[in-house]
């Protein structure tokens, strides 16, 4: 029997007289030549390959090419090209980016020679530490204008790396992708409204399975220590797993199941949020406050991160600097970062979490209403995510041309003529209603999945239980319009006036 | 001229990376190896400044504090070493957001004195902007100027 990933297995026997059976969904393993290049044990590093390729470029002009950002790979591709391609993955697929990471192929190139002996540690597998790395970082965007620095660029590309091979030289298994990697956790969690999943497409075959090679891998007779094939390096033990949480895409599972029973189904986006079954290598996410602090970060960061780049911003910052008389920059940028990802969700989700519990007479704890609901706004989050990264990428889109021009005549070989800097990108007028889109999308799922988990919560009360919570969304969803009706104004030192 | 505002003369960097021995990087593949090395050797010949970069360029940017909209770029000091202004000039003035994936704006300077040019730059966006001087003198020879020009305002 086939299943829906996400959804719960319905026996063929409870199908009332006259309804259908659903049909197997779509499998992207199973379309010629895509499906057949997936299924190739090597395609993940074929994949990487021209991505760590970019990667070097990338560094190298940030560290010795044009200092202006405009005009250089390294801020081009990072902040105009590949956040852009990354969120539209996401949206039209899945998490295509940690399955051709490049990171993993630097870090897998290490393996061969270096063996981690340490586990990571017990009180660190949570996603306390990624959560904190996102909101660092998107500290660090603004308070260095990482976009308008080149070398700074370079310098994060190449931390990264050091990073990866840190993490993974010392921990084994996948322990920098489940529990340090920012950019994973991004994507883990967009990714939850993907219309792909990497899940079993027969639950039965697995119930026969002896060998449970998915999370346990190949390795060669009488030796552990010689691994033929790679289980699940993140801890998805494919027939329990649920969602896209955790999941990189790697096809590891693909590669290793002796029955050929995983694929890459489609499912309906997001609808991994609207239950709350217990998942493989995650638990219940009703119970975990750090994925639900992670979710935080993501939506409320990605209002902070566009407020960024708008005027306002400059007025705020001016105005708490005259009163708290405060001239460092740092100061005042860590006083909205802790408005904006701390004391605003805090109100936010708490103040509909106890309206909720005492308006329907919902029986959990105020906490556990508000981590149990919080998955909710994730798709507004998403929404905001595509709605600001698709803005630059679209808007941008050929800057690549010239700039790749310029680099190559800078090195002496113009076989690409001459830059033509008037390539820029799509015209706004295109581009807005694109933006509002994606945010109406994240707000319809949003409210979505709230009424979902309201109806779960209380079959009586189910709207009132909801309405605090599209309250919420609605909230979030009027700001993230306002901040796309703002004039984009982006200077590299906020406090200049 | 407005603190924001500083003229930076032709910027060189040197390559660091020159020299550097990647022999340490045992776990990289040979193939990445060699597309490194080759990259960071062609990185390092790169341009080093134009003859011309001695004249004693200045500009200045109006209206001040500057906003959205026609700015007036003037850029004086297009003179030989007895002061004499140089003639066949040709100079173009390029004005890039510091953000990347914006359109940069283009104006040709005309020559409004002898050694003072000066163009008419639409500076469409509020936020930092760069201002490029591109000067051809008449012998080929080619000046960059680069001019920041920071927190430009909305009207």
């Amino acid at each position: 029997m086939t299943r829906m990933p996400g959804a719960v297995a319905q026996p063929e026997d409870d199908l009332e007289e006259g309804e259908l059976a659903e049909a197997p969904p779509f499998d992207l393993l199973h379309v010629p030549v895509i499906g057949a290049f997936l299924r190739w044990r090597h395609s993940r590093t074929f994949l990487a390959i021209p991505l760590l390729a970019v990667s070097i470029v990338m560094i190298l002009q940030g560290l010795l090419g044009p200092a202006l950002s405009p005009k250089n790979l390294a801020t081009v591709l990072t902040w105009v090209h590949f956040r852009g391609a990354l969120v539209l993955a996401l949206l039209l697929a899945g998490n295509l980016f940690c399955l051709a990471c490049p990171f993993m192929l630097v870090r897998n190139a290490m393996r061969k020679f270096v063996t981690p002996r340490f586990t990571w540690p017990r009180a660190l597998r949570n996603k306390w530490i990624p959560a904190a790395l996102i909101a660092l970082i998107l500290f660090s965007y603004e308070l260095f204008s990482l976009w308008s620095s080149p070398s700074l660029t370079a310098w994060v590309i190449v931390g990264y790396f050091v990073a990866v091979l840190a993490v993974d030289g010392l921990f084994k298994h996948g322990a920098f992708c489940k529990y340090v990697c920012p950019i994973g956790q991004f994507n883990f969690v967009a990714a939850t409204a993907s219309p792909l999943e990497v899940s079993v497409r027969d639950r039965e075959v697995c119930d026969t399975c002896g060998t449970k090679d998915c999370i346990r891998g190949r390795r060669a007779p009488g030796s552990d220590l010689v691994i033929f094939q790679r289980g699940c390096e993140l801890a998805l033990f494919q027939p329990a797993k649920v969602g896209n949480m955790d999941c990189t895409f790697c096809l590891d599972c693909v590669h290793a199941c002796p029955h050929d029973n995983v694929g890459m189904l489609s499912r309906l986006p997001s609808a991994e949020l609207m239950s709350d079954p217990q998942r493989s290598g995650i638990g219940f996410f009703s119970r975990r406050k750090d994925i639900a602090a992670l979710v935080i970060v993501f939506c409320f960061g990605a209002l902070m991160n566009a407020f960024g780049m708008v005027s306002p911003v400059y007025t705020v910052e001016t105005w708490l600097g005259r009163v708290l008389h405060i001239q460092q920059e740092a100061p005042i940028l860590g006083m909205l970062f802790a408005i904006f990802l701390v004391i605003e969700p805090v109100m936010l989700l708490g103040g509909a979490a106890a309206v909720a519990r005492a308006w329907a007479g919902l029986k959990s704890g105020w906490l556990a209403v508000a981590v149990r609901y919080t998955y909710s706004i994730a798709p507004l989050g998403f929404g905001m995510w595509l709605a600001h990264y698709g803005y630059h990428f679209f808007t941008g889109l050929y800057t690549i041309v010239p700039v790749t021009q310029n680099a190559l005549a800078e090195l002496g070989w113009p076989i690409l003529g001459d830059p033509r800097w008037t390539l820029v990108g799509l015209p706004k007028t295109v581009v807005e209603p694109l933006e509002f889109g994606f945010l109406l999308l994240g707000l319809a799922g949003s409210l979505l999945i709230a009424w979902r988990l309201a109806e779960d919560d209380s079959e009586e009360h189910a709207l009132r239980a909801f309405s605090p919570w599209a309250v919420v969304c609605l909230i979030l969803f009027a700001a993230s319009v306002w901040l796309m009706l703002q004039p984009m104004d982006m200077r590299a030192t906020m406090m200049a006036g | 001229m407005d603190e924001a505002v500083q003229a930076v003369g032709p910027k060189t960097r040197v390559g660091f990376l020159q020299g550097r021995r990647w022999a340490t990087l045992t776990f990289a593949q040979p193939a990445m190896l060699t597309v490194f090395a080759a990259l960071s050797t062609v990185a390092g010949c790169r341009a080093r400044p134009a003859a011309g970069a001695s004249l004693p360029i200045h500009t200045e940017i109006a209206p001040q504090p500057v906003r959205v909209g026609e700015a007036t770029v003037t850029i004086t000091g297009i003179v030989d070493g007895l002061k004499e202004p140089l003639a066949g000039v040709r100079i173009q003035v390029e004005g890039d957001m510091a953000h990347p994936g914006m359109a940069p704006v283009f104006a040709d300077a005309k020559e409004i004195a002898p050694g003072t040019y000066q163009a008419q730059l639409n500076l469409n966006m509020p936020g930092d902007w760069v201002v490029l001087e591109h000067i051809r003198l008449a012998d080929g020879t080619r000046i960059e100027r680069q001019l920041d020009v920071r927190g430009v305002k909305a009207q």
